[in-house]
């Protein structure tokens, strides 16, 4: 049963390590992911975008092994396969600012081997409508807003159809109504592909995915649903009229009483339901990365 | 198996595009990228000046202004090799790295599109060949097109767009391509501190003017044919650095060093094609044609005037006709002997010419030079160099006033001719003034350009005649150097044109009925500026005298001695 479950994941990662200097990005990280959507939960410096762009064959492991559709990116031929199934989103995506923005599409749409001339058109108006730039696709990408440059960064990652889509903090960057477009547009690939997304927005991981991970230090500290991640919360986040100095982070909700989370709740606490959010604070705590 | 492992197991992998398709997407988009860079046009337009500055002076000669327009292809060159830059470093510069690599377009396979694109320098090439050629053609190109010459322009073009890429796919700055285009104008504009063959090596030569002052082109030189084989060369070198920086596999590298190889041994060939001297027989021509012009000339009287021309130039004639024509429909009598205008060819071989052949025979072809009619004069003549009677505007008016003056010199009996002897001044001979009128009619020049020789302030320098300065009238069009290359043409006067000037403002008939009336007495050399003044009723204009502090710093520094002329 378990050959079974290894030979099904469309994603797996064993042992992965990987060191800048003196710093471990990466720590012996064993990750598998299925179709559907992925979460990557943790702080700055975690090690996300270094396992995202390892997965996305940019970056090389200094140990460890990837799989990707069982396929192996060490090998030249096999990387290159993966790359025709994968779509990238970095998490810090620069742009040829005299391009239009259906010019810059069209360009890295011939990067990715689109190579038949109508369908190059067609994916190019399919994730311009997908964003909602389709106006602006004879702007120059200079005239473009913050936002509308992320949207680009997106739409870009969707050509072609990709089994494989990695998007590293897409919704940085958007407002609140197209970060809820984001989550739609997800939902309506027209394939069931693999995606893994790293955010900050705990919510977003709530909303839209199934399985969420978390990586702090470098190594996989949860792996699981969102529903079994805010569990990890349940009776240690408390809500009270005053502060409480025992909670390890307190605000002060929208009806004025205070929300604590913390591992010490007072005897007869009010707990209210825990959210993604507090577990994925009470984890970072316990990992001293708060 | 979950249904999600079975619809994978399922789809089929993808076919491997075909990489070629790729290549040539990239390529389209590079090239439409290179047509539309606002640098190229930059480049375009900044080399159709310089070939403009280069042809337009004078009668272009196709053997040389073919050249000439390379000239201006290497100013596209170096627009065309910092847009490469700018492409081949844009994905780095732009921080578009970590998407690119993710790509299943390998950075190898980009450079190859990019170097493919480089087609689209091609148009902006051609245009500037074709509008220059067309320009060329307008003016009265003499000759015909040198292929061979302009297309080693385009691939001076390319070469410089490979080496471009190859510089951007390491180095994004935008300042290693200004770097690239600087040290590309650099190695090409050191060209004259070469000599000999060499300077063919060079990506382009910048400084020769040999070309320009031979009567016909030279076979086999310059070495065009080695040299386009040389840049493309150089092209394929370029694009090989490019790749290999990167391609990662071994066998590629392996493929690319080979091909380096290959392409270093056919630079070094091209090479040493280039530094092969010249045949002899073809620089026996050359001297031959030079020092004994009849044996190559054609020779046409018209109006009792002998006009000799080197085969192709015969386009020129009528424009030698009209300013000599125009003179001696104003002259009452001729002189007995007949005036020659004829051609000069080269009078001198430099070393790019004489290299690799022996001293002793260098020594020979010069002392044939040494023997040219231009040189040893023998007779009542007026040289013209090859390569330098204008094609057109204020340059080809005031070679026409000059070749007017020369003719109105002899038909006065002013010697327009000595063999090797300092120049001459006519100094208070009231021909010269008769010589300037006559050439002023036959050629119109412009007021401002007759007043633009007097001096700046009023007070001219001249030549000491017998302990007195001659203030000298510096016709500005006489330094263009179209009639006499070799500086024995008289000289003439401030008195003289001043004179001249106030003959202009009289009746035309009467100036010539009081020529009519003495021609024999004024032209002769004991005639002065005052008995034609007097005849023709007008005062003597005054000539300022400098001042003696002047005079004496001005005898001083003054070089050869200078006669004054007497009988022609």
């Amino acid at each position: 049963m378990d050959q079974m479950k290894v030979s099904t994941a469309a994603v797996r990662a064993s042992g992965l390590s990987r060191q800048y200097g003196a710093t471990k990005a990466l720590d012996n990280v064993d990750l598998t992911l299925e179709r559907g959507i992925t979460g990557l939960l943790g702080p700055n410096g975690a090690g996300k975008t270094t396992l995202l762009s390892i997965l996305a064959t940019v970056n090389e492991p200094d140990a460890g092994q990837v799989s990707v559709f069982g396929l192996d990116p060490r090998d030249g031929a096999e990387r290159v396969e993966i790359r025709r199934r994968l779509g990238y989103l970095p998490q810090e995506l620069g742009y040829h600012r005299h391009f239009t923005v259906a010019g810059f599409l069209d360009y890295i749409a011939i990067l990715k081997e689109i190579t038949d001339r109508r369908r190059r058109a067609d994916e190019v108006a399919r994730v311009l409508a997908a964003i909602g730039l389709e106006s602006r696709a004879r702007t120059r990408i200079r005239a473009l807003s913050g936002g509308m440059r992320q949207r680009l960064g997106i739409a870009q990652s969707l050509l072609g159809e990709p089994e494989l889509l990695i998007l590293d903090e897409p919704t940085a960057g958007l407002d609140p109504e197209q970060r809820l477009r984001f989550r739609e547009l997800l939902s309506d690939l027209p394939v069931d592909p693999v995606i893994v997304l790293s955010t900050h927005q705990a919510d977003d991981i709530a909303a839209i995915c199934p399985k969420v991970v978390v990586l702090l230090q470098g190594q996989v500290r949860f792996s699981g649903t969102p529903a079994e991640l805010a569990a990890t919360a349940a009776s240690r986040v408390w809500a009270a009229d005053e502060r409480d100095p025992r909670a390890h982070l307190s605000w002060r909700g929208g009806d004025s009483r205070w929300r604590h989370v913390g591992d010490q709740p007072p005897d007869g606490a009010e707990f209210v339901q825990p959210t993604v959010e507090d577990g994925y604070l009470l984890l970072s705590h316990a990992a001293g990365q708060r | 198996m979950t249904i999600t492992a079975r619809r994978q197991a399922q789809r089929p992998a993808r076919r491997p595009a075909p990489r070629l398709a790729t290549v040539l997407d990239i390529a389209r988009v590079e090239a439409r990228l290179l047509v539309r860079s606002g640098l190229v046009l930059a480049g375009l337009v900044a080399g159709g000046v310089v070939i403009w500055l280069f042809i337009h002076p004078v009668e272009p000669l196709w053997w040389n202004v073919a050249w000439e327009i390379g000239e201006g292809q290497l100013v596209l060159a170096m627009a065309v090799l910092v847009a490469a830059q700018l492409a081949a470093g844009r994905a780095s510069r732009d921080g578009l790295a970590d998407l690119y690599a993710s790509f299943p377009a390998s950075a190898g396979t980009r450079a190859l599109g990019q170097l493919a694109g480089l087609a689209g320098a091609i148009p902006a090439s051609l245009v500037l060949i074709g509008a220059s050629a067309g320009a060329v053609e307008l003016i009265g190109a003499i000759g015909t097109p040198a292929i061979t010459v302009l297309a080693g322009g385009l691939l001076l073009v390319i070469a410089a767009g490979a080496a471009g890429i190859a510089i951007g796919t390491r180095f994004a700055h935008p300042l290693a391509g200004v770097l690239g285009a600087l040290a590309l104008f650099g190695i090409s504009s050191q060209s004259g501190r070469f000599s000999g063959a060499v300077i063919w090596l060079l990506p382009w030569e910048f400084h020769q003017d040999d070309l320009g002052f031979i009567p016909g082109p030279l076979t086999g030189y310059p070495p065009a044919g080695a040299h386009a084989t040389e840049l493309a060369a150089f092209a394929v070198l370029a694009a090989i650095v490019a790749l290999a920086v990167t391609v990662r596999a071994v066998r590629a590298r392996a493929g690319l060093a080979t091909a380096g190889i290959a392409a270093v041994a056919l630079i070094g060939l091209a090479g040493a094609v280039q530094l092969r001297p010249i045949p002899t027989a073809a620089l026996n021509h050359l001297v031959t044609e030079s020092a004994n012009p009849a044996s190559a000339q054609r020779c046409t009287t018209a109006s009792q005037v002998r006009y000799c021309l080197y085969p192709g130039f015969g386009s020129l004639l009528p424009s030698w006709q009209a300013p000599v024509n125009g003179v001696l429909a104003h002259v009452p009598a001729r002189p007995g002997h007949t005036l020659t205008v004829s051609q000069v060819g080269t009078t001198s071989l430099d070393s790019t010419l004489t290299h690799g052949h022996p001293k002793r025979q260098v020594a020979r072809w010069d002392a044939e030079l040494g023997r040219a009619p231009a040189i040893v004069r023998p007779g009542s003549a007026i040289y013209l160099p090859v390569g330098s009677w204008p094609a057109f505007g204020g340059q080809l008016a005031d070679a026409r006033f000059n070749l007017a003056l020369a003719a109105a010199d002899w038909a006065t009996g002013i010697p327009i001719t000595s063999s090797n002897g300092p120049e001459c001044v006519p100094f208070d001979q009231a021909r010269e003034a008769i010589a300037i009128w006559l050439a002023i009619l036959a050629a119109h020049p412009r007021a401002s350009e007759l007043q633009a020789g007097l001096p700046a302030h009023g007070i001219g320098a001249g030549p000491d005649i017998h302990g007195t300065i001659v203030p000298i009238w510096n016709f500005r069009g006489a330094v263009a150097g179209q009639v006499d290359p070799f500086g024995s043409i008289p000289l003439t006067t401030e008195a003289g044109y001043l004179l001249a000037h106030a003959m202009t403002s009289l009746p035309e008939q009467k100036v010539a009925n009081v020529l009519k009336d003495g021609w024999s007495r004024w032209i002769n050399v004991r005639t002065t500026d005052a008995q034609l003044a007097a005849a023709l009723g007008i005062p003597m204009p005054k000539v300022p005298v400098p001042p003696t502090a002047l005079v004496r710093r001005l005898i001083a520094n003054q070089g050869p001695n200078i006669e004054v002329c007497g009988s022609g």
